[in-house]
């Protein structure tokens, strides 16, 4: 028998739970074999000490378990907070798989459509804005500024103005006058 | 009642396990809160209570140590620690030896990964069978004997080559 199968009887052995043939196999070991003689003394020791370590709950602990308050006797174990975030991800997923399937089969043709012209759509305003952008950066920022002056000026454009000052007036003098008229005409119906 | 019957083992678990008396006071007091808030489930059997109790305390354990691992590097352990042997039957002398031993063992112990260790308290401390542990904990009897052993050697391992430097 070899060190290493007495280390694994060596509990039992000094348990005395091994059959009486291995309990002596061990023991004749344990004569030639001087570390294995102090790995078991050294057990023996521990096992003498270990009882030792047992303690009496102190009073304060007892009284902490007997009187804990009614607020606490919920759940200890903190609920997971972001657990949500899973079925999000999840539902993210899903939809974006049946997207996949209606884009690349077709098995929805309604769908395949809609999802291909939103594509185009997408791609379309992507193009144009990227001509919007370019255009920008050439002209350093010119471009803006001239959309921006051009929509001042149109604000400020006399003839623009002149044009709602003539008609505001008399338009607002016809209808004040239909107004009247028709007033007059409900007062002569009521009367008669 | 329970209270009067489990604290004391579930303590000593606790207080064997992590080192240290204030944790181990926090750890029981969450135990058997936990206890409390789940008690309808146990139809108070007694076995069950028992088993659920010390698979309980030993998850919570083992989740506490890891959670602190950490923060237990900084930590000192508890050196008051050691427990009064029967006054009648020692010397002061040694009592005072007795003391020292039990303080170092306990603090050998915690080198021991933390399944080893509960194994340890369990059999060694808290003198629970070898039949118990394995009903309780729910590992085949083979395998919680040859646990306890390795437990065991290997915390030998260490006291002796902590002797030998």
């Amino acid at each position: 028998m070899d060190c290493q199968k007495i280390e694994e009887l060596i509990s039992l052995y000094i348990e005395n739970e091994l059959s009486e043939e291995l309990h002596d196999e061990v023991s004749a070991h344990l004569e030639q074999c001087e570390e294995c003689t102090l790995l078991k003394e050294k057990i023996e020791e521990m096992l003498y000490v270990f009882p030792d370590l047992e303690e009496d709950v102190p009073f304060y602990v007892k009284n902490r378990i007997y009187y804990i308050p009614e607020s606490q006797h919920i759940e200890i174990m903190p609920e997971n907070r972001f657990g949500f975030l899973k079925w999000i991800a999840a539902a993210i997923g899903t939809f974006v798989l049946a997207l996949n399937l209606f884009y690349f089969t077709n098995v929805y043709p309604p769908a395949n459509r809609v999802l291909h012209s939103s594509v185009a759509d997408v791609k379309s305003f992507a193009v144009d804005a990227g001509a919007f952008i370019q255009k920008v950066a050439e002209s350093k920022g010119m471009y803006l500024l001239s959309i921006f002056k051009k929509e001042k000026n149109s604000d400020r454009d006399p003839e623009f103005d002149s044009y709602k000052s003539d008609k505001t007036i008399p338009i607002s003098k016809e209808k004040s006058e239909v107004k009247k008229g028709e007033q007059n005409e409900r007062k002569t119906n009521n009367t008669n | 009642m329970i209270v009067d019957n489990y604290s004391k083992k579930v303590y000593n678990i606790a207080l064997n396990f992590v080192g240290n008396r204030d944790e181990a006071a926090d750890i029981t007091q969450d135990i058997f809160l936990k206890l409390y808030n789940n008690i309808e489930k146990f139809n108070h059997e007694e076995g069950n209570l028992t088993s659920w109790l010390l698979t309980l305390s030993r998850n919570y354990c083992i989740d506490y140590w890891r959670k602190n691992k950490y923060h237990r590097k900084n930590l000192e352990l508890d050196d008051t620690l050691a427990v009064e042997a029967p006054a009648s039957i020692k010397t002061p002398e040694d009592k005072a030896v007795n003391e020292n031993e039990s303080a170092y063992l306990r603090k050998k112990l915690m080198l021991l990964p933390p399944d080893l260790r509960t194994l340890i308290i369990m059999r060694d401390i808290e003198d629970y069978t070898y039949e118990e542990i394995s009903e309780h904990l729910d590992i085949p009897l083979g395998t919680t004997k040859s646990r306890i052993n390795r437990a065991r050697t290997r915390l030998a391992r260490i006291l002796l080559e902590e002797k030998g430097r």
